[in-house]
């Protein structure tokens, strides 16, 4: 046991050196962790071997992929059923929209400009197809637009996007057969029983320090993905959709949550993360640096071109509708899922998944800076001072015009 | 005359310092105090841990701002605090211009040279976008006497 306390602590000793990058740089830990794994995968196996960071270990790829089940569930759970019940049409649109562009675009720069094959290319696909429902949720919050139609719709719409993505990655790699049957009928009835059982079964055994509302979760989480799994497909899907059938009530009981993240981003995804970017191989990245730039930036126009006029349509503000586009092109969580998925199916060389990582960090951090570069502070850009100026007068003279004073 | 003034409020040892600026501004001209903190959510954000962030933050600004108003019980000044979601420099003028503030209180705190290169200090841009008097409450040093500038 002395070498996996070893390789634990080196491996939890990284997740909290990321931690504080992720602090003083005001970033997402899951950004931070990757750009470490992959670091530390650089330095460390130059310096005395890939051994020592072992990625491949049984008890690390548990852990891992333990945290992407229940990153995934916590994601789904983030759903606000009556706003999805209530603007599903549209959403539906505009989700599918969000997810078939950026998926068509990036499989086809992949297979005509890259070269890659056909299933590495739909893979590309899906991993550049997400969105991230939190990030774009902190926008409408911004803008005080998420008690709005368009706002409600928006956010709506990026479930859509990533259960499309989700159900892309479980069921487009996987052959149809009696498996997957079985498969899709134990999780018609489990999605079915499950809103009805468990907020009945918490309220008659909950709420004790043993923790029972946790380990039937994880039980439910790990028996389908088990599932999941047994019939080729991916665990995050069925633990997606778990979330979101029990959005309306575990996603309500924000103590539980706040336990659950606790597990999750204190023990579990930084191992995921970690070693999503240990896996990467900055030699492969730099010696072909075309993919990351292709999938990057056939992401970030694919979306502008399927999400932008959606917002306009919705006669969003252009500054605004061009933020919310952008930032609806991130997707760090569900794109490195999807790599790590074809890299460890064989769909993906090593040198693709590096490409394919690095394009989904790219899309984490290049429209977030180019939207804080170019749309801040965005409701009073057009009245900005002079740019030129070093420091503004301390005080200001209230304009009249704008009080109506 | 000042009729309304916001202080934006972060806990940090220079917005103790405006606050006890922005109480005194208040009983002065018997304006009514705005208590404003901003919850951020990470700059580069990803799914879950950004709603997480954001209700943590959230949480612990309402305590923050609770204790405030607990402070301000005995100093006769009609308060409200807000929390709210966003950037900090952003929130705080686009409070100002919606609740008719005249006059903006903040306090001035280092910052990493990464947060300075991503959105600069939120002090400068709200001296640069605020359409109202902005006074920027420096921490006291221990050599001389803390200041509010405007």
């Amino acid at each position: 046991m002395t070498g996996i306390w070893a390789q634990a602590a080196l491996w939890l000793g990284l997740a909290l050196v990321a931690t504080l990058l992720s602090i003083g740089l005001r970033v997402a830990t899951a950004l931070s962790e990757i750009v470490v794994g992959t670091i530390a995968q650089l330095l460390i196996g130059a310096a005395l071997g890939g051994v020592l960071l072992a990625g491949d270990a049984s008890w690390l790829k548990f852990l891992a992929g333990a945290g992407a089940i229940v990153l995934t569930f916590l994601a789904g759970a983030e759903l606000d059923p009556a706003v999805f019940r209530h603007k599903w049409k549209e959403a539906g649109a505009v989700g599918l929209v969000g997810f078939v562009s950026p998926f068509l675009v990036c499989a086809a720069a992949a297979h005509y400009l890259l070269g890659w094959s056909t299933d590495a290319s739909w893979l590309a696909g899906v991993a550049m197809s997400t969105t991230s429902v939190a990030v774009v949720y902190a926008v409408m919050l911004e803008f005080g637009l998420n008690r709005t139609d368009y706002g409600k719709t928006v956010l709506a719409a990026c479930f859509v996007n990533d259960l499309a993505t989700v159900l892309a990655l479980g069921f487009l790699f996987s052959p149809f057969s009696l498996k997957t049957l079985v498969f899709v009928a134990v999780a018609v009835v489990v999605f079915a029983i499950l809103p009805w059982l468990t907020p009945r079964f918490f309220h008659r055994f909950g709420g004790r320090p043993s923790e029972l509302e946790a380990k039937f979760l994880m039980l439910c989480l790990f028996g389908m993905g088990a599932l999941a799994s047994w019939a080729d497909s991916e665990a995050v899907l069925p633990a997606y959709l778990i979330g979101m059938v029990l959005a309306g009530t575990v996603g309500k009981d924000h103590a539980l949550i706040r336990r659950l993240r606790t597990l999750t981003f204190g023990l579990l995804t930084p191992f995921y993360f970690i070693r999503a970017g240990s896996l990467v191989s900055v030699p492969a990245l730099v010696a072909a640096p075309a993919g990351l730039l292709v999938l990057l930036l056939t992401k970030m126009l694919a979306k502008v071109v399927g999400v932008y006029p959606v917002t306009k349509l919705y006669r969003s503000p252009d500054r605004e509708a061009a933020y919310t586009t952008l930032l609806m092109s991130t997707g760090l969580t569900f794109g490195t899922i999807s790599a790590l998925f074809g890299l460890s199916h064989g769909v993906i060389d090593e040198g693709q998944y590096s490409a394919l990582v690095a394009a989904v960090v790219g899309s984490a951090v290049v429209p977030t800076l180019i939207a804080n570069a170019f749309f801040m502070p965005r409701h009073l850009l057009d009245e900005a001072v002079d740019a030129g100026d070093p420091m503004p007068p301390v005080a200001r003279p209230q304009p009249s015009a704008r009080r109506g004073t | 005359m000042i009729r309304k003034i916001l202080l934006g409020y972060d806990g940090s040892q220079a917005a103790d310092d405006a606050f006890r600026f922005a109480v005194e501004l208040a009983k002065k001209y018997t304006a009514e105090l705005h208590l404003l903190a901003v919850a951020r959510p990470p700059e580069l954000g990803d799914d879950v841990e950004t709603e997480a962030v954001i209700e943590n933050s959230r949480r612990h600004y309402d305590r923050l701002l609770g204790q405030l108003d607990a402070r301000l019980a005995g100093e006769g000044v009609a308060a409200q605090a807000h929390v709210v979601v966003g950037h900090p420099a952003e929130q705080i003028v686009r409070y100002a211009d919606a609740h008719g503030i005249d006059h903006i209180v903040v306090g001035h705190r280092g910052h990493t040279l990464f947060e300075r290169w991503l959105i600069g200090s939120v002090a400068r841009q709200v001296i640069a976008y605020a359409h109202c008097a902005v006074t920027v409450v420096r921490t006291a040093q221990p050599s001389a006497q803390a200041g509010g500038r405007q």
